[in-house]
């Protein structure tokens, strides 16, 4: 008896060791791959799709910096051009990264930080007003990021010379260069975390539970599914609203690119499914570990099945043309089509992808049986 | 002469040490389980953040209590499990955790784990044995006799139950998809591929046979082998294996854990006693007091009749539903079916006004924890809860007459997805009952 207790005993210490132990890294080369190569897969989402992600965006929002601290000086037409086109090319560069709210995008609260909308313009207009404001609580969440700045460069159908004079308040001035100070610590922060020391762990986590890497990745890409089919178009839709449409619930409302971000989110969610890199080049993604396990969609293959309806859902987002504040009402069956298509391929990638990865989808722990 | 010989097999005399062993052992894990739930803010996840609860047909009635509440109630188990290892207000103890474990297991579906509803009946049990009457602490302060011998059907009752855990674990993966296909464990056992050393051949069909199947007979057989004097030790070495390789490839948590350590049930008394000596020695306790030999009440045998006759029979009711179990899930609790599928789904609700016929799309994580809208997905039952409390709570915002109907996909062993709930079902108008079966639950297609 005594034995086999002390056989428990050390079973047990090894396996305790086993489960805390930090895993090393694999070389990968090492046998022929037989097993799918997890951690070749996470290397090529960071090296390839996440961190150059996270850096366009970094440079673009710079620039923008740049171009807007001009303008303070010169509060000139021109200069406020250059500043608009700027913001366009950041807010996009951003769409192309907001799947990956994990690890430092968490940390920092980015997602809701930098896109919140529609944007509270009363909350701006009287933060402008008070000249003073704490742009880290709540209340203002939804009076910063890019919708907030959308609204200070674009008004709502102001003209551009009114814009102009309007920014002839010092503290509409200072209140932009606040936001975007902002902005720029939070993705500079995270960017940094990513290149010193996230980068390495989010490689070596290759479980497929709560808080893993393939965890983060399959929950985030479903919630940015889930977002965009929601927010992105159901919301404007009407379909909180009892078939009425809310236009005014658009994003990017006064620029009317709402579609056109749209279709970027539903790009940066097929990145995150192949595995595509920002340059488009198709790397080691979650399309090749299906395919390796030969996960079956009723009788077929379950890769297949998404791909297909990848690309049913952008034709059909494609047909909707922008702006989509006015299309919800003019155009609302186009649309809804596109949101019948958005739907089933949440199905696919919440639902099969998952459950044949064997991933935990959720944010909870707990325990199974 | 059955009963005769059954008497004397129950009421022969045997060593109460296995029965302290048990309790201090049972109260340490007991401790360290529920300190771990609340240190990992379970608590709150399970039963102060949710808006509503999905409570048990029949047991409506089990409301959770506010936030405050709740944490009194898991501190109250941290003292009575401390207690019962300990051997202090022994029989208050148990019937406290008893009734309150229970409780909260009670309270919603979302958190119904086999792992629970055995310690429940476990601890159920224990009320019933003297275990405190031994090398405790009401033995010091109220000067009590120390027991000495106890009627072996005590520690019977705790053997069965183990006993029955397995035995119908193993029944339950008497199916098609488990022998046949090795399902779930071919999708699940590839996720490890990692793993140094065994991880290469997880992605490997015959692994995941090889392990469905020594699941299979292992669960069904290892009963009786820890019975057997025999065979017991070479039977526990399997134990370790089993639970090493659950607690590697499941988020079980403690399970595994607890069921290595409280198997000890079946080890010899001589063993027991060794151990209880040691740890008499190590605190000095003095048992030099008065010795008396402890009974067993004759009713006690009806109530354990009963109880295990229950715990048979559960596992089949299943039987009288229509449908596949798997799907339908009708009669699945309760039936220690463990890890048995890999199922999951997406369910989109709508609630209509019927005066307009206009209708809004739900965002189930406004209403839903995580947990509870992944459970909601796949169980049919929680669906209808859902439905009802939808129902309830549009129509206080100004819907008349709600109608709740839902758009479900669920995939069950890698199948794929396919529909689940007949959407043209207002499901708040559906009740769940024993009785009938679940209409709105599509025919499983193969």
């Amino acid at each position: 008896m005594k034995k086999v207790l002390s056989i428990n005993l050390l079973l047990f210490l090894a396996i305790f060791l086993f489960e805390c132990k930090p895993k090393k890294d694999k070389d990968p080369d090492e046998d022929p791959a037989t097993v799918f190569d997890k951690q070749a897969m996470l290397t090529n989402y960071a090296d390839n799709l996440i961190m150059p992600s996270y850096n366009s965006f970094k440079v673009s929002l710079d620039s923008l910096i740049n171009v807007y601290d001009a303008f303070k000086i010169s509060g000139s037409l021109i200069d406020l051009q250059v500043v608009k086109q700027k913001f366009q090319t950041a807010y996009i560069k951003y769409q192309r990264c907001d799947l990956f709210e994990f690890g430092p995008a968490e940390t920092h609260i980015i997602r809701s930080s930098l896109n919140v909308f529609p944007t509270d313009s009363v909350q701006i207009n009287s933060n402008i007003a008070l000249g003073t404001y704490n742009l880290s609580v709540i209340a203002n969440l939804d009076a910063k990021g890019f919708p907030a700045l959308e609204f200070l460069f674009y008004g709502n159908g102001a003209s551009e010379n009114s814009i102009l004079g309007l920014f002839s308040n010092t503290n509409r001035k200072q209140y932009v260069s606040d936001l975007l100070t902002e902005m720029s610590t939070k993705i500079n922060s995270v960017v940094s975390s990513w290149s010193s020391s996230y980068r390495n762990t989010f490689i070596n986590s290759l479980n497929t539970d709560v808080g893993s890497s393939i965890g983060f990745l399959v929950n985030q890409l479903n919630f940015q599914l889930d977002y965009l089919k929601n927010a992105k178009i159901g919301i404007p839709l009407g379909k909180k609203s009892l078939g009425v449409a809310v236009p005014t619930s658009c994003e990017a409302y006064y620029t009317a690119y709402s579609v056109s971000y749209a279709k970027e989110t539903l790009n940066l969610i097929e990145n995150a499914y192949l595995g595509r890199s920002v340059s488009g080049s198709n790397g080691k993604g979650f399309d090749d570990y299906l395919a390796h396990l030969d996960a079956k969609y009723n009788g077929g293959s379950l890769n297949d099945a998404i791909n297909t309806q990848f690309a049913i859902a952008k034709t059909k987002l494609s047909a909707v043309p922008d702006p989509l504040s006015t299309q919800v009402t003019a155009n609302a069956a186009v649309v809804d089509a596109a949101y019948v298509e958005l739907v089933k391929l949440l199905v696919l990638l919440k639902t099969d992808m998952p459950s044949s990865l064997g991933v935990v989808i959720t944010y909870q722990d707990g325990d199974g049986d | 002469m059955v009963i005769e010989r059954m008497n004397n097999f129950l009421f022969k005399k045997a060593s109460i040490a296995p029965l302290v062993i048990f309790r201090i052992a049972f109260g340490a894990l007991m401790f360290i389980s529920i300190l771990r739930f609340v240190l990992k803010g379970w608590v709150d996840t399970m039963y102060v953040m949710p808006k509503m609860h999905f409570p048990y047909f029949g047991l409506e009635w089990i409301k959770v209590l506010p936030a405050e509440g709740m944490y009194i109630v898991f501190g109250l188990l941290l003292v009575s499990a401390l207690f019962i290892m300990f051997g202090f207000l022994y029989r208050v103890s148990t019937i406290l955790f008893f009734l309150l474990f229970t409780y909260i297991e009670l309270i919603d579906k979302t958190n119904y784990l086999n792992h629970y509803y055995f310690i429940s009946l476990v601890s159920f049990i224990i009320i019933f044995i003297p275990a405190g009457r031994s090398f405790s602490l009401d033995n010091k302060f109220f000067k009590r006799s120390e027991f000495k011998e106890v009627p072996y059907l005590f520690l019977f009752l705790l053997q069965l139950q183990m006993f029955v855990v397995y035995f119908f674990a193993g029944v339950a993966k008497l199916n098609y998809d488990w022998l046949i296909e090795a399902q779930p464990l071919k999708i699940w056992l590839p996720a490890f591929s990692h793993y140094p050393i065994i991880g290469q051949f997880l992605e490997d069909d015959w692994v995941a046979y090889l392990f469905s199947w020594f699941g299979c007979i292992y669960d069904l057989s290892i009963g009786f082998l820890l019975f057997n004097k025999r065979t017991v030790k070479f039977a526990y070495t399997f134990v370790i294996i089993f639970h090493v390789f659950t607690a590697m490839f499941f988020n079980i948590g403690m399970f595994p854990y607890i069921m290595m350590t409280i198997t000890i049930v079946f080890f010899s008394e001589g063993f027991h006693q060794t151990i209880l000596n040691r740890i008499k020695r190590f605190v000095h306790y003095n048992s030099e007091r008065e010795t008396s030999v402890g009974r067993a009440n004759g009713t006690l045998i009806y109530v354990f009749v009963i109880y295990f006759f229950v715990q048979f029979i559960l596992p089949f009711r299943y039987v009288f539903y229509d449908g596949d179990l798997f799907w339908t899930e009708q009669g699945y609790r309760f039936s220690w079916r463990v890890m048995l599928m890999e199922k999951a789904g997406s369910a989109f609700f709508y609630v209509r006004d019927k005066n307009t016929q206009r209708e809004i799309e739900i965002d189930n994580k406004e209403h839903l924890t995580y947990m509870q809208e992944k459970m909601m997905a796949t169980q049919p039952d929680m669906m209808i809860d859902y439905a009802k409390y939808l129902k309830k709570y549009y129509e206080k915002k100004g819907f008349v007459d709600a109608e709740v109907r839902a758009q479900s996909y669920v995939t069950l062993n890698g199948k794929g997805s396919r529909e689940f709930i007949d959407q043209t079902i207002d499901l708040s108008t559906q009740s769940n009952s024993f009785l009938s079966n679940k209409n709105w639950v599509k025919p499983y297609s193969e």
